[in-house]
């Protein structure tokens, strides 16, 4: 029956026909579109999962290996921390955020900028220099790897966010949109079917009245012909009669 | 001469201080600590050697800094000990020694004052054995003007200092070129006062001496390669005792690669190994390299092997210091034990706390990278 399930307030009407049955239209277009980007948002998502898995991994080893040259320093040089924390007066390692658009998504992927030349080159320079140098290279790379892995990870949390609404939004259509559109087409036509047929059946009912009506008149007619015919043929005041039939005594000829 | 009447002032604490060598960890004890799992056992270890249980009262998760720091106390405490008893010219010799902690404390306090940091705080950062009665001192002065004559007046490093810079010097860029100027005449200055002691304290100490110069020279060259000191000053900076000076120094002065700085070492027979050696090692390091190594490779790309060498020069150099400081201990009557125990001790710290490091950053495979003393 038309009455199950949820339908929208409309009035059964041709004009509401149209329009739901239009929206139904958009409703499975909008969709298949959700549909397809969530997919493309699901293997972009894949794919960063599996990039974010190496990025930790790598992460490990180059935070030890960093932190093991950092140990290689102190063993050559004894402790530099200070002088470097003090002579360090601009940034060399800078981070860029630029903007990637993945199906309309806006990702935030940042980018490393390094600026040549540092303000320690001179630490360890009677002992351990070298030893500086390569500490220093090697945690460049690990914040480099940390840099690869924020955007990473950013990326994975807004997709993962994205990817949760477009979920919804597909859903909310399939299970929730689209039955009550439907609903409410059949809800329609069915109303409209059952006007149709309250209407056929009022004009038969009118017709059977004309009939009856009509027949009733004819009775009453006929039965009137039979009294009325004789007296009408002669009634010339009456005009419109034969004029062939008669003769006129104006016309000579 | 010095065999007849050394005993006399200074028999007791050669004896001490002999005494002290032979609490040196040894290649067994090295072995031991190396096999260790955990810090935890490390200490255990160390426990059963001189060093007691320096450890006891700290707080479990031990840091390799803590290790580091308390050993060096014991170090300082030891040493203290020695000055204590000491009397001229042994107490001068030892004070000498103290003059190159001190450099590096007063640049650190320079520094410090030049990024208006607390002085008060960089006290605490500063070696211990550098610690001279004057230096809170140091910490009145509030600009770099006030400093520079407080250090003139106050630190023994004044005729260092007055020779070497002049209050407009002092300015960040300088302060390593200070730091090693500062150390160039320090090394000369101690090498003229061994030299006035004459007898084997002389040899010995000048032979020592001569290769902490040599390698200063050295160091200096290879780290300035790229970076804006200029060769006028680079020059300037080399010691004048070592067995390099003169023509070597001129070579360095001059090198822009590494082949110009073996060419200036091949003089000397010694230095010549270290680089012969050095570049060979290296690659047997990299071809016996396991999973891990190899992965760090392709990871840092030919970092390594750009680097690698002058960091294997490194530890050539280490190797032969413990060599020429323990040749010190073949004589008798003379004081150059005291520094050479200081300098052996001192590597002994350094190969303990790379064992602990070793052990706490689970980097086994580097763990025999260590230089042992005896």
């Amino acid at each position: 029956m038309s009455g199950t399930g949820p339908r929208e307030s409309v009035f059964p009407t041709r004009m509401a026909l149209t329009n739901t049955k239009l929206r139904l239209k958009g409703a499975q277009t909008g969709h298949s579109l959700l549909a397809k980007k969530r997919d493309a948002l699901t293997t972009r998502f894949r794919a960063i999962l599996r990039r974010v898995d190496e990025a930790k991994r790598k992460m490990g080893r180059v935070m030890q290996l960093a932190s093991f040259s950092l140990a290689e320093v102190t063993y050559a040089t004894g402790d530099i921390s200070y002088l470097v924390q003090e002579q360090a007066k601009s940034a060399s390692f800078k981070v860029k955020a630029r903007q990637d658009n993945v199906s309309g998504v806006i990702l935030p992927a940042f980018e490393v900028d390094r600026v040549p030349g540092s303000d320690f080159n001179l630490t360890g320079l009677g002992r351990g220099g070298q030893q500086v140098l390569r500490a220093k290279e090697v945690y460049a790379k690990a914040v480099e790897t940390l840099v690869d892995l924020a955007s990473l990870q950013t990326a994975f949390m807004i997709l993962d966010e994205v990817i949760r609404a477009t979920n919804r939004r597909v859903n909310a259509i399939e299970h929730v949109i689209i039955p009550r559109l439907e609903n409410t087409i059949k809800y329609i036509s069915s109303e409209l079917d059952e006007m149709d047929r309250e209407e056929f059946f009022r004009l038969k009912k009118v017709q059977g009245k004309k009939k009856r009506d009509a027949e009733a008149a004819e009775v009453i007619r006929k039965a009137k012909d039979a009294e009325e015919v004789p007296d009408v043929a002669p009634d010339h005041a009456g005009g419109g009669g034969d004029l062939l039939g008669s003769k006129d005594e104006d016309v000579i000829f | 001469m010095e065999a007849l009447l050394f005993n006399v002032s200074g028999g007791f604490l050669e004896g001490i201080v002999r005494g002290y060598k032979a609490g040196l960890l040894t290649q067994n004890q090295y072995n031991n600590l190396t096999q260790c799992e955990t810090i935890e056992d490390f200490r255990t270890q160390l426990s059963a050697t001189d060093y007691g249980n320096f450890l006891a009262n700290e707080p479990l998760p031990i840091s390799t800094s803590t290790i580091s720091d308390k050993a060096t106390q014991l170090l300082v405490d030891q040493f203290n000990y020695l000055r204590s008893n000491a009397v001229e010219p042994l107490s001068k010799f030892l004070e000498y020694m103290t003059y190159a902690y001190m450099i590096d404390n007063v640049i650190l306090i320079i520094t410090g004052t030049l990024h208006g940091r607390n002085t008060s705080e960089l006290l605490q950062r500063c070696h211990p054995l550098g610690i001279f009665d004057t230096m809170p001192a140091l910490c009145v002065a509030t600009n770099v003007e006030e400093l520079y004559h407080t250090v003139l007046v106050e630190t023994p490093l004044a005729p260092y200092f007055r020779d070497a810079v002049s209050a407009a010097d002092l300015d960040d860029l300088n302060i390593e070129i200070i730091r090693n100027t500062l150390y160039k005449a320090y090394l000369e200055d101690f090498d003229a006062f061994c030299q006035s002691l004459g007898g084997p304290t002389a040899d010995v100490m000048h032979r020592i001496l001569a290769f902490e110069a040599d390698r200063r020279a050295i160091n200096i060259t290879i780290n300035s390669f790229g970076t804006q000191l200029s060769k006028e000053q680079r020059a300037k900076l080399f010691p004048t005792i070592g067995r390099l000076f003169p023509e070597g120094n001129n070579t360095l002065a001059r090198a822009d690669e590494i082949d110009q700085v073996r060419q200036a070492c091949e003089a000397v027979s010694e230095y010549r190994a270290f680089f012969d050696s050095g570049g060979r090692s290296h690659a047997n390091g990299n071809g016996g390299a396991n999973g891990n190594s190899e992965s760090t490779a392709n990871l840092l790309g030919d970092l390594d092997s750009e680097l690698g060498a002058a960091a294997d020069l490194e530890d050539r150099f280490f190797v032969h210091e413990v060599h020429l400081n323990k040749l010190a201990f073949l004589q008798q009557f003379q004081h150059a034990v005291f520094y050479s125990y200081i300098k052996l001790k001192e590597q002994e710290i350094r190969s303990v706390t790379w064992i602990a490091e070793c052990i706490a950053q689970n980097a086994r495979d580097r763990i025999h990278d260590f230089i042992p003393t005896f």
